[in-house]
């Protein structure tokens, strides 16, 4: 090598420790964080697609169309992968990115994110679902805005469970299977009356298994991946067994009598062939599949997953035969969907303007008939005819809503939680054991 | 011209997009950097600590290993057969070997998500064609969901293995061949003494790239089971994407992936010197 090139290598070799000697976040870093900016010009939001992405798209043509337009503001949406969105945001906020002035957040992360997000001061909370606002403050401070909510039903056949409720003759069968089940025999309920003794007699009862005259191959499906979101679900019968993550003090409490209970719920369905071998992988997509294929009787699920199963062009075989009820023991998980002000941005003054629109029952409005179910209950209820579950879903998140307290950590816990539990559920360990695993790991989380 | 002004530009390339980032990931390794914590504090050998005595990282490692070894032994005597099979002409040829090509051809992440709706119990045709010959299996079970991965990442990744043997195959010397045929040698004889000597380092080029790319499976574990139940598809990627993305803990991810660098290195000149040097002579 000549001396040039060795100079080269040497000098090129200094700058890169001279690069390296900086921290190493910050692509675009704008000191304690970022700025007012003009007030107008353009802002940059990030959404995921789906049904929130579209709805918005609707919503910020409007804008820039109306309001926008007399404000000098023009606000560009970017829909990022529905599974990466957090991943990239998470990218973009550890290297303390101006890049976008609005983020994309949830009840179950907005702690983690609170760092890098300036607090809202003008959000006027009596709009909202209380649980969908309080879910978005971090240590007393509002750090987003609720844009869409999800929560859980029991959705089910209506016209299996009416045909057994109408039988009367078939009862003492039920019973017998309800015995064996549960250890107590039990006449058929209404849905809207089941605890989770009678959603485990109910999935023996409609699976072939226990019961070779079942019209469906299983009861239920239990959604009982490894996922962050699927201990969102487990939630329901934790809490619905009397049991929650934290003691009244704050000490973690997944040890409890009832979080064995839930436990059990769980791994009695999927050991006993109550459920399909394959729910151990099972998410969202393979409950709707379950569901729309007549495999399944009935399970807990997302809100969003009731219009489908009810589109004769999307779920032949099931359209207008499922029903919605709330979750047995009465207790559903709710999380708001939300956007929040990046605290590196250059402009907030403009995005705090469209942060204010959006907080407007008409661009809620406007929210919900483009396909989004926005967490203003008024709203809700005043678009019943563009989707008839509206009214449930404002019932339900009023009467059952709950949400986790959030702290730093909330999003590494339901990952955790999923991680400790996931091999519970489904018989391969101990509950005991798991859930000793998880309360230790949730302490560690809450500090 | 100087010889380095030549290659300047890959000089550059390599230092801009591989050493930076390689550096930039080991030194945030050595802070406390997270979502929770965006400020850069430095902690030593604290995060490097942390992950070697987390029970995660060590189930991760062990599923990661066996797993890797599995796949890359099976996928390189396959690949090897095939290559034999393909290296003669028959009717179709073009057309068999079109389709073996196809797996690698498609993204993983997007074969993740076919074999999901494939092998799906309710609404997939690989169940539903087994449960017509009477076998009602559930794939995804846990007790046959490690042997669905290994079997998922055969079908994927055989074919390069494959192609590299194939090549291999292709530029063998004919005479040599020939001239066993005359004096009498069998087939296998003639692949034991002189296509397998001949092709070692063909056979350890695929190997080794095989090996370090199993060591790296993300896409398709992730999508089908996310590491699960508990953790036991969870491979070290998956650790450490989980460590930095849902955990926010970029520094552990970092020390994290930087151990797995370390663990590895070592192994790659040992292999460059076998696909060099077949006979394991020093030059």
């Amino acid at each position: 090598m000549s001396v040039k090139a060795a100079r080269l290598v040497v000098a090129l070799a200094a700058g890169l420790a001279l690069v390296s000697c900086a921290p190493s976040t910050g692509s675009k870093t704008t000191g304690a964080g970022g700025d007012q900016g003009s007030g107008s010009g353009t802002v940059k939001m990030v959404l995921w697609p789906g049904p929130e992405g579209e709805a918005m798209g609707k919503v910020v043509e409007a804008y820039n169309a109306g309001q926008g337009a007399k404000d000098k503001i023009k606000v560009e949406m970017t829909l990022l992968s529905r599974q990466d969105t957090f991943s990239k945001e998470a990218t973009l906020m550890a290297a303390k990115s101006s890049q976008q002035d609005i983020y994309f957040v949830a009840s179950y992360n907005v702690g983690q994110y609170a760092n890098s997000l300036d607090p809202l001061t003008s959000v006027d909370a009596s709009n909202y679902f209380p649980v969908a606002v309080n879910g978005l403050k971090y240590q007393d401070k509002q750090y987003a805005l609720p844009l869409d909510v999800s929560n859980h039903f029991l959705l089910y056949r209506k016209d299996l469970l009416d045909a057994l409720l109408a039988a009367k003759s078939q009862w003492p069968a039920y019973a017998a299977v309800a015995s064996k089940a549960i250890g107590e025999k039990r006449d058929p309920k209404p849905a809207a009356e089941w605890d989770w003794n009678d959603y485990i007699a109910m999935a023996a009862w409609f699976s072939k298994s226990a019961n070779p005259s079942s019209p469906t191959q299983y009861g239920t499906i239990l959604q009982a991946k490894n996922l962050l979101y699927n201990t969102m679900i487990w939630d329901d019968v934790l809490w619905g067994q009397g049991g929650s993550w934290t003691t009244p003090e704050g000490k973690a409490n997944l040890d409890s009598p009832a979080a064995v209970k839930a436990v059990g719920v769980y791994s009695t369905i999927y050991k006993n062939g109550w459920t399909s071998k394959d729910s151990s992988q099972a998410e969202f997509p393979e409950t709707q599949a379950a569901l729309k294929a007549g495999k399944t009787a009935f399970a807990l699920q997302w809100s969003a997953g009731f219009a489908e199963l009810n589109d004769k062009t999307k779920s032949p075989l099931v359209a207008g035969k499922i029903a919605i009820a709330p979750v047995p023991g009465q207790k559903t998980h709710v999380h708001a969907l939300a956007v929040a002000l990046n605290k590196y941005s250059e402009n907030k003054g403009a995005a705090t303007k469209f942060l204010d629109y959006l907080a407007t029952p008409d661009a809620m409005t406007a929210y919900a008939k483009a396909g989004g179910i926005p967490a203003m209950p008024d709203v809700l209820k005043a678009n019943m005819s563009i989707n008839p579950a509206f009214g449930q879903i404002s019932e339900s998140i009023d009467k059952y809503g709950y949400s986790v307290p959030v702290f730093p950590n909330t999003f590494q816990a339901y990952s955790k939680i999923a991680e400790s539990l996931s091999g519970a559920w489904v018989g391969q360990q101990d509950a005991a054991t798991a859930l000793k695993t998880a309360n230790a790991s949730l302490q560690k989380l809450l500090g | 011209m100087p010889k380095w002004v030549l290659g300047s530009p890959l000089i550059l390339f390599a230092a801009i997009f591989v050493a930076y980032p390689v550096y930039q990931g080991i030194q945030t390794g050595f802070y406390g950097l997270s979502l929770q914590n965006p400020e850069t504090l430095f902690t030593g050998l604290d995060n490097f600590g942390t992950v070697l005595t987390d029970p995660g990282f060590l189930a991760a490692a062990k599923f990661t290993v066996l797993f890797a070894v599995a796949v890359t032994v099976v996928e390189t005597v396959l690949g090897f057969g095939l290559a034999l099979l393909v290296n003669r002409d028959f009717p179709g040829k073009k057309v068999f070997f079109t389709m073996l090509l196809v797996p690698i051809m498609v993204a993983p992440a997007l074969l993740g998500v076919m074999f999901r709706l494939l092998l799906n119990g309710d609404i997939g045709l690989v169940p539903a064609v087994l449960r017509t010959v009477g076998l009602d299996v559930s794939l995804f079970a846990p007790n046959t969901v490690v042997q669905l991965l290994v079997l998922l990442d055969i079908l994927q990744w055989t074919p390069f293995a494959f192609l590299i043997m194939y090549a291999g195959l292709q530029s063998f010397p004919t005479d040599v061949l020939e001239a066993a045929q005359v004096d009498g040698a069998g087939r296998l004889r003639i692949l034991r003494s002189i296509i397998a000597p001949i092709m070692k380092p063909i056979i350890f080029a695929a190997l080794f790239l095989r090996l370090i790319d199993a060591l790296r499976t993300f896409d398709v574990i992730y999508v089908l089971t996310a590491g699960g139940p508990g953790t036991k598809t969870t491979t070290m990627s998956i650790y450490i994407y989980k460590t930095a993305f849902e955990s926010g803990q970029f520094g552990l991810a970092a020390a994290a992936s930087t151990i797995v660098m370390l663990v590895l290195l070592p192994f790659v000149p040992l292999f460059v010197r076998r696909i060099a040097n077949p006979d394991g002579k020093a030059r």
